[in-house]
């Protein structure tokens, strides 16, 4: 009986759960439509208009000139030594700041865990670089770095670092520690409270477990707290040294990229070449290098991290 | 294996006294019991003994050397916490040769002192694992074989069953007793349960308020209670009060000064209340017996039975038969109490004998 009625109904049936099918398959995606469509309207969309330009000849300067040119850019980038230089200097400036930052940071994590009189005023004064503009930040440091009204030089040279008290930021050699000093200043503030935070979901008792299998506190820090820590220090490093590396205000105000092209990174320079020679094709040539460069960059910290993991 | 002696301790949070002048001795290899209500300082005694928590005064003294000062990894001591404490970024077999690994002992004697423990515990084919993948009872007993792993000379356990279902906390005591007797090392343990506490313990300390209410064997603390809180604290369910008074060299309960027609008992003239165990209690057609009521409850169940009954005076009183009794709830009845086993406490709620 069965069998003799169910192919008759089968075809407009199975037709009819088809486009049911289809529709509870599209259901979800026309809910998430808003939020796909403002994504890609704020994300993809400039992001594919900003990399056009790096195969396009767009500059205010020869308006005449502008058209698709192929890897051009790209070509002129590769013979270009000032793009080289900064490539390095945004290395050294990047990994400077962020070690320093990464390890005060910890240090008053660690600090501010423990419980110790004035806690509540350190942890709140912690925040203060926030608080201040950076441009502000950067035109203090700038002045704290000038001999004729900041103490930084005379206090250097007092003790023997300089010769005598000039200001750094003139000096090519040494002129990048000045935004790398402020940036450290302006850093460790994200790697305390981060660090702390993880420090503070660290449960106590397994502190005194091995205080009773015998650990010292030091054993301790690199037994069970660094363990613990790992995952926070991966991903903070990781962005931090995103955000370091394309960080070019304290830079920009503070030197603008000289003397002599010393402190100028990647970022810097596809600012002044985008704004001060209005050539935007170039720039976001420039600027997906260090895209690329940051993508492999965060792709390898993320399959490290993964190993990490299987290890542990 | 360590003799502890704990002379005058005290510790206080602030201003607020947790331990108060606290004396004891703990004999080695005894399996020695705190027990007490929540809160009553159990945990911090037992942290003061492992060294996690510091001493405000009065010593502690492991086989003759004070060691308030040391460290706890200067103690020779093993805790087996509430929690576990397992470390969760580490295997089990890492978890349990942690101590070893700190004290860097070559991997293969690690391995073989790992081993052996685990074989005690069963817990052979959990080597490899994580903590988050085990159930409660495989960390209990991880926890227990990190202990034995490090060969302590004594054991601390702080309520490390109060975190399983009541069919593995059975099985976990038995595995506990059974650790005692192998071992026979000293073992300090510390519980608000007191079945926990009569059934492994060679001596029961009863806290409460940071003070030691006595200090015993199961049965002296079963038998002998040294005051109310011990005799309310100990047994299950527990002893029966009644408000009590001497009137004309008769005990008779207080709110109705209806006779109690017992025979003489010592230092009666003192007492305030009356004390007697479910089981002493056992009820009789009405008109007999010590004192009459009216039933209020019965449970049954299937060994024994526990009778609810209502007495004028004396507010309600349970008593415990054997077997399934035939008493029906409203009938009246009258209740014998056994003269052998009654407790007699004064105002303060000291027991009188
Ligand atoms: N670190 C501490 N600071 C202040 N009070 C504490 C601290 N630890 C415990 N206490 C208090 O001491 C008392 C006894 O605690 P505890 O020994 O944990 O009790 P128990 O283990 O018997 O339940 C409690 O009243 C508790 O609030
Ligand atoms: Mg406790």
């Amino acid at each position: 009986m069965n069998t003799a009625v169910t192919p008759a109904v089968a075809t407009p049936g199975s037709r009819r759960s088809w486009r049911a099918v289809l529709r509870t398959a599209a259901e979800p995606w026309l809910y998430l439509s808003p939020a796909l469509i403002f994504i890609m309207l704020v994300m993809l969309v400039p992001l594919v208009i900003g990399i056009s330009y790096a195969f396009q000849a767009i500059s205010l300067m020869n308006p005449l000139e502008s058209g698709w040119v192929g890897l051009a850019n790209f070509e002129a980038l590769y013979e270009d030594r000032k793009f080289w230089k900064s490539l390095k200097n945004t290395a050294y400036w990047t990994i400077a700041s962020v070690f320093f930052q990464f390890f005060l940071g910890l240090g008053l994590a660690l600090l501010l865990n423990h419980g110790f009189y004035g806690r509540r005023l350190v942890q709140a004064l912690v925040f203060l670089p926030w608080a201040v503009p950076t441009f502000l930040s950067a035109l203090t440091w700038a002045w704290l770095f000038n001999p004729v009204i900041g103490p930084l030089p005379h206090w250097l040279a007092a003790i023997g670092i300089l010769s005598e008290p000039y200001n750094i930021l003139s000096d090519p050699n040494i002129a990048i520690w000045g935004p790398i000093v402020a940036n450290i200043w302006f850093g460790i503030p994200f790697f305390a409270i981060t660090l702390l935070a993880a420090l503070q979901s660290i449960p106590h008792d397994l502190y005194e477990a091995a205080a009773i299998d015998g650990a010292s506190a030091w054993q301790g820090f690199i037994k069970i707290t660094l363990p613990f820590l790992a995952p926070m220090i991966a991903i903070t490093v990781m962005l931090r040294a995103i955000w370091v590396a394309n960080f070019a205000d304290l830079i920009f105000v503070m030197t603008g990229g000289g003397p002599a092209n010393s402190t100028q990174i990647i970022s810097t320079y596809i600012f002044t070449t985008a704004f001060r020679k209005l050539d935007f094709g170039y720039a976001s040539a420039i600027a997906v290098v260090l895209l690329v460069l940051l993508l492999i960059y965060a792709a390898v910290l993320l399959r490290l991290r993964q190993s990490l993991r299987l290890v542990n | 294996m360590a003799r502890i002696d704990i002379v005058d301790l005290c510790k206080r949070f602030g201003n607020i006294e947790v331990i108060s002048n606290v004396n004891l001795s703990f004999e080695e290899g005894e399996f020695i019991v705190l027990v007490g209500p929540s809160g009553c300082g159990k945990s911090t005694l037992l942290r003061m003994i492992a060294g996690l928590e510091s001493i405000t005064k009065g010593d502690i003294i492991m086989n003759d050397q004070r060691v308030n000062d040391l460290p706890p990894r200067d103690r020779n001591i093993a805790m087996v916490f509430q929690s576990y404490a397992l470390y969760p970024h580490m295997n089990v077999e890492r978890n349990m040769g942690f101590s070893m690994e700190i004290k860097r002992t070559p991997p293969d004697t690690r391995r073989q002192h790992v081993d052996k423990a685990a074989a005690i515990l069963g817990l052979g084919s959990l080597m490899e694992r994580l903590p988050k993948a085990l159930s409660g009872g495989q960390r209990q007993r991880v926890a227990m074989g990190r202990a034995i792993v490090r060969d302590p000379s004594a054991f601390l356990f702080d309520e490390p069953l109060s975190n399983l279902d009541a069919a593995l906390r059975v099985e976990m005591r038995l595995e506990i007793a059974r650790l005692h007797q192998r071992l026979g090392s000293t073992m300090v343990y510390v519980t608000h349960d007191q079945v926990e506490a009569l059934t492994l313990a060679d001596r029961i300390v009863v806290l409460d308020h940071g003070v030691v209410q006595q200090v015993g064997t199961p049965m002296e603390l079963y038998e002998s209670p040294a005051n109310r809180f011990v005799a309310r604290f100990i047994g299950s369910p527990t002893m029966n009060l009644i408000e009590v008074a001497m009137e004309d060299q008769q005990l008779t309960m207080k709110s109705t000064h209806s006779a109690i027609p017992l025979p003489a008992l010592v230092g009666a003239e003192s007492a305030t209340q009356l004390g007697i165990r479910p089981e002493h209690l056992e009820p009789m057609p009405a008109g007999k017996g010590h004192v009459q009521g009216e039933v209020e409850v019965v449970e049954r169940l299937g060994s024994d039975s526990f009778v609810y009954v209502q007495v004028p005076g004396a507010g309600r009183l349970l008593s415990r038969c054997n077997g399934n009794t035939r008493l029906q709830a409203g009938e009246a009845v009258g209740l014998s109490l056994d003269p052998a086993h009654l407790h007699l406490f004064d105002e303060k709620g000291q027991a009188l004998r």
